[in-house]
């Protein structure tokens, strides 16, 4: 066998050996390498800066599964660290069946810890006051529709069976004029709907956060400022970890700074495997001729 | 009558729901706002249906004992499970529900996602082949695309980064342009067609 032909025949067990080595290794050998932040993150940031603490609310919409999860789930804290860090009240809501037990968790992640480091009770998160979390609606354009008269007519009660409209936050944040952002965390093409309908008849201002197959739909929203910032796969939660925690509203990077390097592994083996595909090509191609 | 009282229905909601849209008065959001809740209860019908259809299907599987009709008893077993822990045990966040979610759903879920990855390398590493001038600029795109969104490529050159962002922005943004305007131009055509009546597979039988 040519050299050339071993090269473009490869077992492809020694592939998957090579995979599994690449994605663990970074978890035990750690190492940070700065993040360069894409513009479109930068805006989603800059958009949460500029709402003004204890005023309107951020809607965030848990819209992933765990298939999706290493993804979104480092969006969805960073994201809360950041709102709850400015004291923007957050309201939590999926329209994916999936999402509610993510959302629950990255709540709990977060709250637990700026609790725990809370020093009187004016620091400390109290759910209904600062955050909620409204649960899974069925029926998702009418319910994000319905939502521009009245969130707690669309969710009476909250993901925990309590009456929405006993909340304080609930009683402040009645319908969109009341929500300065609405971030859709998704793999799937939900952020389309919202551009679509709550956007196009009450003005609502999207962000999203998405995998990475989902984004390069949303470029052209992007520019026409449909939507008002994005992350980008585990490269833009990474680079919000890196943001958040640059600015001061987190004490470390989240798992996005991890996972982004096993990922950065996967590409490089992914690259040079390809490159050693077409190269025995090349040359089994000349040699044919 | 059968199709005509639909079809007849569609046209008048669908005729009233497009005019609500852009009459914002009190009668005409009040109007909509209930059709929404409508929709909003439909749907919930609608996956009581998939719940019973579920059920029907695994279940005509285990009694004539199909091809895997061993999975289907731990399908239905897993979902009278969840429902019976979630309805009697709560879904907070320290709950049965919840720890079995994410403790046996959750990495079951992404293993079989992460599977993915094997195969995507292998794939790639065998038909990914530069056979052509539109395989290779693909080719070209995927690797600029990949390293310049690697944290390290703007260790290869500084520009790298905002390269590969330029590639996402200008070529990448005029394709999905025309990809989104086709698909909106189609979206508006097939809901007038069905509105209007011309369009009848959603009734479902024969014409």
């Amino acid at each position: 066998m040519k050299w050339y032909e071993v090269i473009s025949n490869i077992d492809r067990r020694i592939i998957y050996v090579l995979l599994t080595v690449l994605v663990i290794l970074p978890f035990f050998v750690r190492v940070t390498i700065p993040q360069n932040i894409m513009p479109q993150t930068q805006r989603l940031f800059d958009f949460i800066e500029s709402i003004p603490p204890n005023d309107k609310a951020a809607m965030i919409t848990f819209d992933y599964s765990p298939q999706t999860m290493p993804e979104c789930h480092p969006m969805a804290q960073a994201l809360l660290k950041h709102c709850f860090g400015r004291n923007i009240p957050v309201i939590g809501i999926s329209f994916d069946p999936q999402g509610p037990g993510l959302a629950i968790d990255a709540f709990a992640i977060v709250v637990d810890e700026i609790n725990r480091l809370a020093t009187s009770s004016e620091d400390s998160l109290i759910y209904g006051k600062d955050y909620v979390y409204l649960g899974w609606k069925s029926g998702r354009i009418a319910a994000m529709l319905d939502m521009g008269e009245s969130i707690s007519g669309v969710f009476p009660r909250d993901y925990f069976g309590n009456a929405v409209d006993t909340f304080p936050l609930m009683q402040r944040i009645k319908n969109y004029k009341e929500v300065a952002i609405a971030i859709i965390l998704s793999a799937a093409a939900y952020p389309d709907d919202w551009i679509r309908y709550p956007q196009s008849r009450f003005g609502v201002k999207v962000g999203a956060g998405l995998t990475a197959v989902m984004a390069p739909k949303y470029y052209p929203f992007l520019q026409t400022g449909q939507i008002s910032g994005m992350m980008s796969g585990m490269k833009g939660a990474a680079e919000y970890e890196n943001l958040v925690l640059k600015h001061g509203y987190a004490r470390e990077l989240g798992t996005a700074e991890t996972g982004m390097n096993s990922q950065s592994m996967i590409h490089i083996l992914i690259i040079i495997f390809i490159l050693l595909g077409n190269i025995g090509y090349f040359f089994s191609r000349r040699r044919s001729k | 009558m059968k199709r005509k009282l639909p079809l007849a229905i569609c046209f008048v909601i669908g005729i009233a729901m497009i005019i609500q849209f852009f009459i914002p008065h009190p009668t005409s959001l009040e109007f909509a706002s209930m059709i929404y809740k409508w929709v909003i209860v439909l749907m919930v019908f609608a996956l009581v249906l998939a719940i019973g259809n579920l059920i029907r299907h695994h279940g005509t599987k285990i009694k004539k004992k199909k091809q895997d009709w061993p999975y289907s008893i731990v399908t239905l077993t897993s979902m009278v499970i969840m429902a019976v822990i979630g309805l009697f045990w709560g879904i907070q966040s320290e709950s049965l529900f919840q720890k079995i979610y994410l403790n046996i759903f959750a990495p079951l879920s992404a293993t079989m996602f992460a599977l993915l990855a094997y195969y995507m390398a292998s794939a790639a590493y065998r038909a990914f082949r530069a056979r052509s001038l539109e395989a290779t600029l693909l080719l070209a795109a995927a690797f600029i695309v990949m390293i310049g969104f690697m944290p390290f490529g703007q260790y290869i050159h500084p520009r790298f980064p905002a390269f590969a962002e330029w590639v996402m922005r200008v070529p990448n943004m005029a394709s999905q342009r025309g990809i989104l305007l086709g698909v909106a131009f189609g979206s508006i055509a097939t809901a007038l067609k069905i509105i209007l009546g011309i369009e009848r597979a959603w009734l479902g039988g024969k014409e």
